[in-house]
């Protein structure tokens, strides 16, 4: 019997489809089922009108004229309740990545101390350069007392009081100015989020429009403060990627080697998982029990990480995470922060894996808790290993399923790469886009959702744009579904339009760039506001737009508001929770443009939401005379 | 008989929020309470039930209380019947759950109850002037009204349409 | 000899003839109703009488009359009363006692009595019952005293109900069934794989493909069963579940037609003026093919003998057809639902399963693939009433065929 058309409505993967297929035979329950019992989901919600911040509460406003509360029991309107729901959604997710940057600067600083468990400084290139930023002097210093300085002054960005936080200043004059006038130049990276807290409280702030401008601000301290900073530290310790060939899906997870899927976002973790792996120690270990080797995939976010800087194969995105498993092939699955479905614990109870969590900030029912401190990091990282490599033994052999699906990728667009691959300097490409070879450029990323048909509003966005040659740089779950779906080999040119085809095939990179995990869409920002002062306009200015096909996390707002406030025009894919307030929708997706330049559209099917960036890049071009 | 007022549906005012659920379930709880009723066993059992269709529609469907039921004819020991207020009611000591009349009824509002195997559905909240789902509907999604009243407000709506129409 | 007269004069006290009953009063509070059963005792819930032999009911709650919806008033319901000719000309019927009653209109509802192959040798033997009526209940409940093994024939779902009201007795039970499984009136051997586990695991032998063709008797009545395949089980009760025979010899010379039942219209009335036949001995029609056929159900017989009593008070009413089958019930804790065409083995109809270690169904669709025929539901049974709606209003599929397949549909998806 072939594949029920329920089953192929809800992906455009064949490896999807052979799991969930799997999965109902199996009796188990993936999120997609879950989604399904959900539904009728709760209007209020879906409208962000409902407001629990306060103990008279719960409030929820009625969206019909002639019937219902109109009003918190405060006095709240809709608009206001909208606002605050909106903003704390931009502090959750800026909040994500601002910890995790600060975990990177935390690593660097034990690195430098020398008292950290087996990392360290990769690239003292970059960490001059950093260094030079900061105005942290280099001459005749080493490596260690160089870091030192610089983890101390980043790890100061998280509690300042006062600004600016240095790598905004990355970003064109024009456009810190345009900040400092809206009053939205942050000050430090963590007073900003508790601001939003501080504002959000009841009978604090009640100006929709000037709660809605903390929110930037604090997604300001994210994309160009915590973020950024997790990119930078990152390179720093674990090196700068450069262009490395791959491997996506399921079918990477091999039946005769020990699997481990190290799951979550932080490099801090992954790479050392990775360096455990190569212990001769284990590998024999693992011989020894009969596997041919330990195989390391990555999931999410950590698996960009380790498939940008060295290679390492990627299992899937993030609604993969749950069909992984079900390949009963996985000896381990390994988290640390973000992204992970709870869910895991049950589901791994069926088959023999081990779910690990290792963050002290992130436990589950059902997980198994390696504590991981970066003091001990190699030693903790084998002991992990080892766990995994023990439990090579236990697998079922009738219920192990490894979908063949995989495919070839070529990944390591950092900035640094991209400039190296244009031969040294960004100028190939700036004529490449005035001479309209290139028409724009599109940063896509962001999550999966099962509110969309898995990958597809990825895939078929990113087709939209190549076709109509706008070179597309991406990062996140939308770019493991390039990668899966073939559009990260240079072979894709074929896929893209002749312009943007040409340029790619004389470089010899495909017409979709990775970028990395979520955290490196700092580096599209870097990279904008190279490209905008090189051609000495704002970013606002520039031919660029984005856009979030499947977006489903905190993470995501944040994103999409740092976005939006560096003067990228974002299309978003999945509706957000801001409808019940038109004010609020109306700021969002039109007064946004006279505040930041830019502002965000909202369009569920991913082919009129490319063709609505490609005419945004299209007046953004006419603008500039190009 | 004076006339039974019956639960009426807009569908075109659901927000899918559930709260006619909640209150359903809570009414039909030993406790009568939320809070009560959260912690019970076995758990309270909702009678009304919001459903939802592609793309966007929330639809709640409760017992129709169908005036020819086929629900009462079906059933094989008499549990079933119509009181005077119009309302059918399954009589629990009768019914040997054998699930026919989930099998006959057409909106599927006979819920089976698994820990008593008895067949449930909605009684019309005996106890209160209105019943609990139209009274905790926050956007009048739920009318209880008799027919005539009922109708008698499609009516006004609609003859004000008519004349909006008419450039009146 | 007096003639007892009333308009509106009812052959049968059970399912279809109680159910006209109530509906000839509904339609007209005043008319005289007569109701004539066969039966000592007074209507009741046949489908109850396995939980007589169980000891979990007692007659009186087995009663139809003030319960459900037979609530009618004045219905004169004459027990003892067996009906043994027709004489249309006069428009009488004359009881065996000797009685007559006569009538204006006439509904024959006298149901079916349960077929004893004539090929199985010694069936008057003493512990031998067909479980048909409440009196069969009661001696079979009489016997369980003496009874350590009880043999049932047959695989059918009245058989079930008996075989567990035995188990709850604390009787050794087994069935012995010709077909491959159990239940195969109701659905194919693989539909029924779910149900058989939980009679299983519920203690019940069950003997497939096999047949009886003698009953041994002792000096306590009978002792063992003989069986085709030469072995015989020693056992001191047996019951006979190999389906019904319409109760129409009453009628010979009456110039009715009869066609192995009483032959009857889509508004249930039979050649002679004024005369109706609902229940088990009509011969109706099958809604999705429109073949005539004949049921043994109550909810038809039900369903059947409103329609007849509307029609006799003079509230012309078609019968919708009536599902061959059209089963609910529960066996061992698992709940099941069949309805319509559920035989689809030979390959012409669209079918769809869907099976877990806890629920199983299946869908027939039609030929072209855009009307559904039959459903099967095991374990998880929500909204078949839906499903029957669908199917015998024969409604296009097309907006919600996904939906039925995958069992989300719901009443929302029938409103547009």
């Amino acid at each position: 019997m072939g594949t029920s058309d329920k089953i192929l409505g809800k992906s455009i993967d064949p490896a999807v489809h052979q799991m969930l297929e799997r999965a109902e035979k199996l009796n188990m329950e993936t999120a997609w089922d879950r989604y399904e019992k959900m539904l009728p989901q709760c209007g209020f919600g879906e409208l962000g009108v409902c407001c629990r911040n306060c103990n008279m509460g719960p409030c929820r406003i009625s969206p019909f004229d002639d019937q219902g509360p109109k009003k918190g029991i405060c006095g709240a309107t809709a608009d206001i309740i909208v606002a605050r729901n909106l903003i704390r959604m931009i502090a959750g997710g800026a909040a994500a990545h601002s910890d995790h940057g600060r975990d990177l600067a935390h690593t660097l600083l034990l690195t430098a101390e020398g008292k950290s468990g087996g990392y360290e400084i990769k690239d003292e290139a970059k960490l001059a350069a950093l260094a030079a930023e900061y105005g942290i002097d280099t001459d005749g210093r080493t490596k260690e007392e160089i870091a030192l300085d610089l983890a101390r002054a980043v790890y100061a960005e998280f509690g300042k009081q006062e600004g600016p936080i240095r790598f905004t200043r990355r970003a064109p004059e024009k456009r810190v100015a345009q900040w400092q006038k809206m009053g939205i130049d942050p000050r430090g990276i963590d007073r900003e989020i508790v601001e939003i807290m501080h504002r959000t409280h009841i009978g604090v702030d009640n100006d929709p429009v000037n709660l809605i401008l903390q929110g930037l601000k604090a997604s300001i301290a994210d994309g160009w403060g915590g973020s950024t900073i997790a990119t930078e530290i990152s390179d720093v310790l674990f090196g700068t990627p450069s262009p490395v060939r791959s491997e996506a899906n399921l079918g990477v997870l091999k039946k005769d080697h020990v699997n481990i899927v190290a799951h979550g976002h932080e490099p801090v973790l992954s790479e050392m998982i990775l360096a455990a792996a190569a212990d001769p120690a284990l590998v024999a270990k693992a011989e020894a029990a009969g596997a041919k080797g330990i195989n390391v995939v990555g999931m999410c976010c950590t698996g960009n990480e380790i498939i940008m800087r060295h290679g390492i194969p990627i299992a899937g995105n993030f609604l993969q995470q749950e069909l992984a498993v079900m390949t009963g092939a996985v000896e381990a699955m390994i988290v640390d922060v973000q992204c992970i479905m709870p869910a895991l614990g049950d589901l791994c109870s069926c088959f023999h894996t081990r779910f690990i969590s290792t963050s002290p900030k992130a436990k589950f029912p059902g997980a198994v808790h390696m504590e991981f401190h970066e003091e001990k990091a190699l030693e903790t990282a084998k002991e992990i290993v080892g766990a995994a490599v023990e439990n090579y033994g236990n697998r079922v052999a009738e219920k192990v399923f490894i979908p063949g699906e995989k495919t070839e990728c070529m990944v390591g667009f950092s900035t640094e790469a991209i400039v190296k691959a244009l031969g040294g300097t960004l100028d190939p490409l700036l004529d490449a886009v005035k001479s309209g070879a290139v028409r724009g450029i599109a940063g896509v990323v962001g999550c999966n959702n099962p509110k969309i048909k898995h990958d597809h509003g990825h895939v078929a966005l990113v087709r939209e744009l190549i076709e109509n040659n706008v070179l597309v740089v991406t990062t996140g779950c939308n770019a493991i579904a390039c990668a899966k779906a073939g559009l990260m080999l240079p072979e894709a040119a074929e896929e893209a339009g002749d312009g943007l085809a040409g340029v790619c095939r004389t470089l010899g990179v495909p017409p979709v760039l990775h970028m990395g995990s979520c955290v490196d869409i700092s580096r599209i920002l870097t990279t904008c506001a190279a490209v905008a002062n090189a051609l000495g306009v704002d970013i606002s200015d520039l031919p660029v737009a984005g856009a979030a096909p499947e977006w489903m996390s905190e993470k995501a707002v944040s994103i999409g508001a740092y976005v939006v406030s560096s003067g990228i025009f974002t299309v978003l894919g999945t509706v957000p929770q801001v409808l019940g307030s038109p004010l609020v929708t109306e700021v969002l997706t039109r007064t946004a443009n006279d505040v930041v330049g830019a502002a965000f559209a909202v369009e569920t099917d991913p082919v009129k939401g490319a063709d609505l960036m490609i005419a945004h890049i299209d007046k953004k071009r006419a603008a500039l005379g190009i | 008989m004076s006339e039974p007022k019956e639960i009426f549906v807009r569908t075109d005012r659901c927000v899918g929020c559930l709260s006619c659920t909640i209150a359903c379930a809570v009414e039909h709880s030993a406790s009568k309470t939320l809070f009560g009723a959260v912690g019970e066993t076995p758990a309270p059992k909702s009678r009304v039930y919001v459903e939802w269709v592609e793309s966007d529609k929330k639809v709640p469907i409760v017992c129709r209380h169908c005036e020819d039921a086929p629900c009462m004819y079906a059933c094989i020991s008499g549990a079933i019947s119509r009181n005077k207020d119009g309302v059918v009611i399954t009589d629990t000591d009768k019914c040997i759950g054998c699930w026919t009349c989930v099998m006959v009824c057409p909106y599927g509002v006979i819920g089976r109850h698994l820990e008593t195997h008895k067949a449930y559905r909605c009684d019309r909240c005996p106890d209160r002037d209105v019943p609990a789902c139209v009274g905790a509907c926050p956007t009048g999604a739920l009318i209880y009204k008799t027919v005539p009243a009922y109708s008698a407000s499609v009516r006004r709506h609609a003859s004000r349409e008519f004349v909006k129409a008419e450039g009146g | 000899m007096s003639e007892h007269r009333s308009q509106y004069l009812i052959v049968g006290g059970s399912a279809a003839g109680m159910a006209a009953a109530h509906a000839v009063r509904e339609q007209d509070p005043a008319g005289s109703v007569t109701v004539l059963s066969a039966e000592s005792d007074p209507p009741y819930f046949r489908p109850l009488i396995p939980f007589l032999i169980s000891g979990k009911k007692d007659a009186a709650q087995m009663a139809l009359s003030g319960a459900g919806p037979y609530k009618g008033e004045d219905i004169v319901v004459e027990t003892d009363a067996f009906v043994s000719g027709v004489d249309p000309a006069s428009r009488a019927v004359t009881l065996e006692d000797g009685r007559r009653f006569g009538y204006e209109k006439i509904l024959f509802a006298t149901g079916s009595r349960p077929y004893v192959p004539p090929e199985i040798e010694g069936t008057e033997t003493d512990g031998v019952f067909a479980l048909r009526t409440l009196a069969d209940a009661r001696k079979m409940a009489a016997r369980v005293e003496k009874t350590e093994h009880a043999v049932l024939l047959g695989g059918g779902l009245l058989n079930l109900k008996a075989a567990f009201a035995l188990l709850e007795r604390g009787l050794k039970v087994t069935l012995v069934v010709f077909s491959p499984e159990v239940l195969s009136q109701l659905m194919e051997p693989e539909d029924a794989r779910l149900i058989r586990q939980a009679l299983d695991r519920a203690g019940l032998s069950i003997k497939t493909g096999a047949a009886a063709t003698a009953v041994r008797a002792g000096k306590d009545g009978v002792r063992a069963v003989a069986l085709d395949d030469g072995s015989e089980l020693a056992c001191q009760m047996v019951c006979i579940g190999k389906g019904v025979r319409p109760n129409v010899e009453f009628l010979e010379g009456s110039g009715i037609v009869i066609d192995g039942g009483i032959v009857a219209d889509r508004h249930t009335a039979c050649n002679l003026s004024g005369a109706f036949a609902a229940g088990d001995v009509a011969v109706t029609y099958e809604p999705v093919s429109g073949e005539p056929m004949m049921t043994a159900l109550w909810t038809n017989a039900v369903e059947m003998g409103r329609c007849a009593g509307l029609n006799m008070a003079g509230r012309k009413t078609a019968y919708t057809g009536t599902f061959g089958i059209l089963n609910a019930t529960q066996v061992a804790e698992e709940p099941f639902v069949s309805m319509g065409v559920v035989h689809a083995g030979d390959g012409k109809y669209e079918v769809h399963r869907h099976e877990t270690d806890t629920a199983f169904r299946k869908l027939v669709f039609n030929p072209a693939g855009d009307r559904l025929v039959g459903a099967v539901f095991v374990g998880d049974i929500s909204n078949a009433g839906l499903y029957r709606y669908v199917i015998r209003e024969k409604m296009p599929v097309d907006r919600f065929k996904r939906q039925l397949i995958d069992h989300s549909l719901h009443y929302g998806h029938l409103l547009r």
